[in-house]
């Protein structure tokens, strides 16, 4: 046994004690505070510039969906 | 043995004329290196969008997800879930406009303007040779699958038994062509048909899949059957059904427990691939402008949702069909063989082909890139001229076939793992020290040039080190017992090596002089440079 050997031994088992059921918080978090994230951002940087925009050209409508389904799939599977 | 009529091998000639004819037309409007690399930044973002999802998908993933689904289940799913779609998310709306403004061809390129020659150099070599070996990786991986599909034997005259050099050489000849002609441009007009091909394929298996094995609850339980009755045959029953679970325990025995899907791929491996691969950004410095650079990774995220239902559940339907089966990476290939009606496997040949040059087209273009502007240009001919560099580009384009044919050669006699595994652990070596240093260059000013190469540098030492550790070989000569105890632990490799690369990089940084305000300046990521 090396230093590395008891370091990852020691990861391991303290790892091991999160119940799944907190695990699959925090996989589906990733996508849910992403998507806040996004939600957050100025309009300038999600539209095309010196242009009208249409309300599907918002990029923030397809990267939320993106970032929707993400948040099922972790939440259910 | 699958029976292939006429009809499926007309409908894979058809779509073979049809990609090459594409490739060589648009190769008769390339004129300069410009045109060549980054296709004269003229591409719109559903072209980009669609063509990064063809060029990450290739015959490895659909070979090697599906094998790997088979093998583990459908954590596998995960590299092209929370391994892609969130940091596509961060890396169109932060990494990519700032690289598109800066007007360069490649990432190693700007790690020079912030850092110095030495980390563009040593970034350069890494992505060259991963790029080269992947080509010979994905050449091999077509090859077997064609041999297995198709069911080529040759019984007699010189050629027989070398199967796969034949088709081998044959997809590196077709790829070669158009790649050769066209640039950027053709690799991603060709991978956009490519990616419908792919998709449309693939979705067909699925759905026959499901409808033979009596729908999506009777696979479940069919999986759930298989590993109670292996359970119960080693004593050793899990604590949830790892074939149709997504997020694995710590002590789990498949390469995905959750601490390295969670942290490894989905917080280091995957933003390094999608922000510091230069295959993909490649395309995005190609677009018409920014906010289209930006669109194009949006619109390859949400296609990226539909990928592991079209290739990791095809895997778990091959677990229900051939439970037994040894060899993995022949388990998609069996699944189109016996399944599929004739006609239709030509259709799904096509799509396999598809996957297969869309990805091979793309490293092999980026890896000549990386050749010719970071290693010729930068070293030998700085003042080179576009046609000058259009016809090295070309050069290196031949030059790389050939090394990626004699390493899928040499790839073809390894046994053991699977062909995703060899692909995942040739990243993981530099990934996560290359992704260490792209964010402190781009977020801390106080980086320097000095420690990024340490960093970097010490960083792949570190995941060497660690995969040397973990070979069965080298652990019994020294008495030790493996550090991993997953197996085919690459993405915790990648993790200590970006952790290590991390602290070497604020260590020499805190120790050598900063970089002068005139060289970072423009190169830094400002939170109000990225939404004006």
């Amino acid at each position: 046994m090396t230093p590395l050997h008891f370091i990852g031994d020691w990861l391991r088992d303290t790892l091991a004690m999160i119940p799944m059921g907190l695990v699959r918080v925090f996989f589906v978090a990733l996508p849910v505070l992403l998507l806040v994230w996004v939600l957050r951002l100025p309009r300038a940087a999600t539209t095309p510039p010196d242009v009208e925009s249409r309300p599907t050209e918002n990029l923030k409508l397809w990267a939320g969906l993106a970032l929707v389904i993400q948040a099922l799939i972790y939440a259910l599977v | 043995m699958p029976t292939f009529s006429w009809i499926d091998y007309a409908v894979v000639a058809i779509y073979l004329a049809i990609t090459v004819a594409i490739g060589l037309a648009i190769g008769r409007r390339v004129s300069t290196g410009a045109d060549y690399f980054l296709a004269g930044r003229r591409l719109r973002w559903w072209l980009i969008g669609t063509s990064l999802v063809a060029t990450d998908i290739g015959g490895t993933d659909i070979i090697g997800i599906g094998g790997a689904a088979h093998k583990y289940g459908l954590a596998v799913g995960n590299f092209e879930w929370i391994g892609c779609v969130p940091a596509m998310i961060v890396a169109a709306f932060i990494f990519i406009p700032f690289f598109w403004r800066a007007g360069v061809y490649t990432i190693p390129e700007f790690m020079e303007r912030r850092f110095n020659v030495g980390v563009r150099s040593a970034l350069a070599l890494c992505w060259l040779l991963f790029m080269a070996s992947n080509v010979g990786i994905m050449l091999f991986a077509s090859a077997k699958m064609f041999v297995t599909t198709v069911g080529l034997e040759i019984d007699a005259g010189p050629l027989a038994g070398h199967e796969i050099t034949i088709c081998l050489l044959v997809t590196a000849a077709l790829v070669g062509v158009y790649t050769l002609a066209g640039g950027l441009a053709a690799v991603v007009y060709t991978d956009v048909i490519q990616c419908v091909v792919m998709i449309g394929g693939c979705l067909m298996v699925l759905v026959l899949g499901i409808v033979e094995v009596g729908g999506v609850g009777a696979l479940v339980d069919r999986v759930q059957e298989i590993e109670q009755a292996r359970a119960a045959a080693t004593a050793a029953a899990p604590a949830v059904s790892e074939h149709t679970s997504l997020i694995l325990p710590v002590k789990t025995e498949s390469p995905f427990p959750w601490p390295a899907i969670l942290i490894g791929l989905g917080m280091i491996l995957s933003p390094a691939y999608w922000i510091g691969n230069q295959a993909i950004v490649q395309r995005s410095l190609g677009a018409r402008s920014e906010f289209e650079a930006k669109a194009a990774y949006i619109w390859g995220a949400l296609l990226k949702n539909l990928i592991p239902l079209i290739i990791a559940v095809p895997g778990l339907i091959a677990f229900v069909r051939f439970p037994d089966l040894q060899d993995t990476d022949r388990a998609f290939p069996m699944l189109v063989a016996t399944m599929l009606p004739i006609g239709v496997k030509g259709l799904f040949l096509a799509a396999f082909a598809a996957a297969l040059m869309s990805s091979i087209d793309s490293y092999l273009n980026s890896a000549a890139t990386i050749l010719t502007n970071d290693l010729y240009r930068r070293f030998f001919r700085p003042d080179a001229d576009g046609a000058r560099l259009l016809f090295v580009g070309r050069m290196t384009t031949v030059a790389l076939l050939l090394w990626a044919i004699g390493f899928g050669l040499y790839v073809s006699q390894l046994k053991g793992s699977g062909i995703y595994t060899i692909f995942q652990t040739l990243m993981a070596f530099f990934q996560g020290p290359a992704f260490a240093i792209l964010l402190a260059g781009l977020l801390w000013r106080r980086a320097t040039g000095p420690a990024a190469l340490v960093g970097f540098l010490g960083g792949v030492a570190t995941s060497i080190v660690l995969f040397t550790l973990n070979q069965g070989a080298i652990c019994r000569w020294l008495h030790l017992k493996p550090l991993f105890q997953v197996r085919e632990p690459y993405l915790y490799f990648s993790i200590w090596a970006f952790l290590v690369a991390a602290v070497l990089i604020i260590v020499v940084s805190l120790l050598t002089r900063p970089e002068p305000d005139e060289k970072v300046r423009g190169l830094m990521y400002r939170r109000s440079e990225a939404t004006s």
